[in-house]
């Protein structure tokens, strides 16, 4: 029997260029996604005083996320929240495709890794934007200045650790269903695949967020 | 030329670190779910810092995964 595990995304070529299939995926997902918020967005149009149905939902998850950035980043929750978010779903839908037998895009050390990015470059600007350049650098300076390497060092780990954490979890999540398939080819699988396709992704999406939110945390307070 | 052999067992000891981390998330949960029961108006504020340290000992375990699945199908695959 063959497990089909590759480091590399699989080869898919858009007029004659190899872009790979992930990145296909990333952007048909996204584009369903976007069209989707963009149906809620005309809904938020309509919002009446009395929330009902699909209102208490979005609020529901829309406060929630605010309360959990609150926990976090305290008072700078309403710069944050919304970006955490934006990564959150992203992270979620792009993974979740895994259903659909599709690739899902986070299977790609690249999109990881820039996922990953996105936290450092979140991280920084936050700080910046409210404590200023002087603030950043004697934040990382703190309680000492001989801290200040491993400080750095440690600010610069971050993201590569956030990208092989997810890359390494969502391929093993795969590596396992497909070990599983391969013993027990009937029911049993049906019944895993409801957490390692679905509950573990869900533990990983939050993982994310926790995360950029803790690094955010560190390095405004 | 790489020995199929002992890249296997190469990779049985990588993994070896998931018993590691697997001892570490089990104090940690152990000594937080004492601190809830003497605390309990605490718990929000404990679980969120035990949620931080459990992904932590986590990435170990993951990463110990990541390593020996790389020894059997990226070098041994090769051999």
């Amino acid at each position: 029997m063959e497990l089909e595990i590759s480091l590399y995304p699989k080869p898919f070529e858009v007029l004659g260029v190899n872009v790979g299939l992930s990145v296909v995926v990333a952007w048909c997902v996204l584009a369903v996604v976007l069209a989707a918020l963009f149906l809620v967005r005309l809904y938020v149009n309509k919002f009446q005083m009395e929330p009902k149905g699909l209102q208490n939902l979005l609020e529901y998850v829309i406060e929630s996320m605010y309360g959990f950035a609150r926990g976090h980043v305290g008072l700078y929750a309403e710069f944050v929240a919304p970006i955490s978010l934006t990564l959150m779903i992203y992270v979620f839908f792009t993974t979740i495709i895994e259903l659909f037998g599709l690739p899902p895009a986070t299977e790609d050390l690249n999109c990881t890794i820039a996922l990953g990015l996105c936290s450092f470059i979140m991280v920084n600007v936050t700080s910046i934007r409210f404590k200023g350049v002087r603030g950043r650098i004697r934040n990382l300076a703190s309680p000492s200045f001989i801290v200040f390497p491993i400080k750095i060092l440690t600010d610069m780990i971050a993201p590569f650790s956030m990208g092989i954490r997810l890359f390494a979890n969502v391929l093993i999540g795969g590596v396992i269903m497909q070990l599983i398939y391969a013993v027990v080819p009937v029911l049993l699988p049906a019944a895993l695949s409801a957490y390692f396709n679905v509950l573990h992704i869900a533990i990983q999406t939050f993982v994310v967020g926790l995360l950029s939110l803790t690094y955010i945390g560190e390095a405004v307070e | 030329m790489p020995v199929l052999g002992l890249i296997a067992i190469g990779a049985g000891l990588a993994v070896l670190a998931g018993g590691a981390a697997a001892l570490g998330m089990g104090l940690a949960t152990s000594r937080s779910a004492e601190a809830i029961a003497r605390q309990p108006e605490a718990a929000g504020k404990i679980n969120s810092s035990l949620m931080f340290g459990l992904i932590m000992m986590e990435t170990t375990a993951v990463y110990a995964l990541l390593v020996a699945i790389l020894l059997i199908f990226v070098l041994g695959g090769n051999a």
